[in-house]
């Protein structure tokens, strides 16, 4: 029986041989937009992103959120919408912090944008540790099980889950990327604080993941440089060992989402011990190219992803196209260890029929192993 | 004794509670707020700046530098009217259309500012037109735009088209940034300069202002 694009996917990350180049792709940004604008190509009108990857004839990238419901104790949440914003007010003993939030899935994006974070100035810090502490995850899988379903052998669904790591989390959630900084020069023992407490709501994840049938959870995601080198040595590197030791040992491989530019952050992600590095965006999107990114890590990890998103775009021709994948695979030879995937995703006004071409591009050049 | 170098360090090391201590110090002293700017502040951010292209500084040591610069030209502002604020060039910055992101508009827009320019933030989402219409006002060297999503990098296309329409393309620089954007796609549209991240825009700015 022939090997499923599951199976490939799966053997590729645990650095097992195929005979072929695994393909993921993704393309909800693209799906999004034009459901929202009712733009779809005729054909695909009514289809879903599944159905239209099978179309393509590659293998399919679905992703879902978390596998959760979060409740909070002796808390009173109050949520106010307003389509597309949506404010949630937290209030506690401690006193009371809020966020905004805006979702339009019809222009692409799959997750909401956080326009107000709940960490506003220090004053701040006792209702948040209050949050954190009376934070409790129920666990809650049908979504996942339905989207896993319509996927069946034909790819994977990546959960998003845990998300980020708590130094991570604490920075991209909860105070915003400058303010974190700020608070870890200013406050450093109060950031600090927030940090052992948020280890304990990413533990919750971690042991409800552990349990639940995903075969290789996102751990982390969206990085790029502007994770200061220090930062993640300190509170990232070890947090992903011990995650990793957690994970590995209830059978699960554990994947980063690297979308941003890695330059730095390159020589210490083997230090992680994380397998799989996914939505890899390299040059021109990024500074580094997919063969540096291999010298770097040789066998170690395995990368997904290499193509990425504006290739997709008219601004490159067909023929430009064309050399970039077949350089693509010159460049990861003899090209076990890889799946083919975007970086990260196909843009509104990508062509939909470059999928497919990468899947024929592969047929044709990406047996392995790639001879140069 | 008030002494630049100290000052300088103040920023370098991003001690934004030095750096207003030093400023007031040296206003104490006698210091003309204009060489406070020049020969502290703006000597300080660009140390930073040769830091951060050379790799020994990251993102967030450039965001406490320039936030050492801002909380003490603060105390200088109301010394110094806008004709004496000695500047490197003007810039009017903003997110394209269509795109609320603005961290890294941010972070551009503090950087810039500490390294000496004046700085016309227009925020987020920002139409083409409003684009086009905040050059007239404000007469800028330069105009920085902004766009995290593939989905809203185009509409950076549209505001160099605005500008053409209106006849002012030949009077501002264009520069553009944000993650999905590349310097083969500024040169796609038309762009004058792609800067891939903050320490960059910096050095792209003096060069398109010739400083």
């Amino acid at each position: 029986m022939a090997i499923t694009q599951k199976q490939k996917i799966l053997a590729a990350a645990r650095k097992q041989a195929v005979d072929k180049l695994p393909f993921g792709a993704r393309i909800d940004v693209w799906y999004n937009y034009h459901s929202g604008h009712d733009t779809l190509p005729e054909k695909y009108r009514g289809w879903n992103i599944p159905d239209i990857l099978r179309d393509q004839g590659v293998g399919i990238e679905l992703r879902h959120g978390y596998l959760w419901k979060v409740e909070y104790r002796d808390t009173e949440v109050v949520v106010r919408e307003d389509p597309p914003f949506t404010t949630t007010e937290y209030r506690t003993p401690k006193g009371t912090v809020s966020m905004k939030t805006m979702f339009t899935p019809q222009e692409g994006p799959w997750v909401p944008y956080e326009l107000e974070l709940p960490f506003k100035s220090a004053d701040d810090y006792p209702a948040i540790e209050h949050l954190l502490k009376n934070t409790v995850l129920v666990p809650y899988l049908d979504d996942y099980l339905k989207k896993v379903e319509m996927v069946g052998e034909d790819g994977m669904v990546i959960c998003s889950a845990p998300e980020y790591s708590p130094m991570q989390e604490i920075m991209r959630k909860i105070m915003g990327y400058e303010m974190f900084f700020y608070e870890l020069n200013d406050h450093p023992s109060k950031v600090e604080h927030l940090y052992e407490l948020m280890k304990g709501v990413v533990w919750q994840k971690l042991k409800i993941l552990a349990e639940s049938p995903v075969e290789m959870p996102m751990v982390c995601g969206n990085w790029s440089d502007d994770i200061h080198t220090p930062v993640f040595r300190k509170y990232f590197v070890p947090w992903f060992q011990e995650v990793g030791e957690f994970l590995h040992s209830k059978g699960k491989l554990t994947l980063a989402h690297i979308d941003g530019e890695m330059k730095r952050l390159i020589p210490m992600f083997l230090e992680t011990g994380i397998d799989v590095a996914e939505a890899w965006s390299p040059a021109p999107m990024t500074s580094v190219t997919t063969a540096e990114l291999r010298k770097a890590w040789g066998d170690r990890v395995t990368v997904w992803g290499g193509v990425p998103a504006i290739l997709f775009e008219p601004q490159y021709s067909d023929e430009e196209f064309d050399a970039y994948v077949k350089h693509l695979l010159q460049e990861i030879a003899p090209g076990y260890n890889f799946i083919v995937g975007m970086g990260d995703n196909l843009a509104f006004d990508g062509k939909i029929e470059r999928v497919g071409r990468i899947a024929e591009l592969i047929d044709k050049y990406g047996r392995l192993p790639i001879e140069v | 004794m008030f002494s630049y170098s100290t000052l300088i360090q103040a920023v370098v090391t991003g001690n934004h509670i030095k750096s207003v201590k030093l400023v007031n110090e040296a206003l104490k002293e006698g210091v003309s707020p204009q060489d406070i700017v020049s020969s502290g502040l703006q000597a300080g951010m660009r140390i930073v700046g040769d830091k951060f292209s050379a790799g020994d500084f990251f993102v967030p040591e450039m965001l406490l530098a320039a936030r050492a610069v801002t909380r003490a030209t603060e105390v200088l502002q109301p010394l110094l009217s806008a004709s004496d604020m000695p500047t490197l060039g003007r810039v009017v910055i903003g997110t394209v259309f269509g795109d609320i992101h603005d961290i890294g508009k941010n972070l551009v827009t503090m950087f810039l500012r500490g390294a000496g320019f004046e700085v016309f933030d227009l925020g987020v989402n920002i139409p083409a037109d409003n684009f086009a219409r905040a050059v007239k006002e404000y007469n800028p060297d330069i105009l920085g735009l902004s766009a995290l999503l593939t989905t809203t990098m185009s509409a950076m296309r549209d505001v160099i088209k605005a500008l053409e329409m209106a006849e002012l393309r030949s009077k501002v620089k264009v520069i553009v940034g944000g993650a999905p954007v590349t310097q083969h796609f500024a040169e796609h549209i038309g762009a004058d300069g792609y800067g891939a991240d903050g320490g960059n825009a910096i050095k792209l700015c003096r060069n398109l202002v010739g400083k």
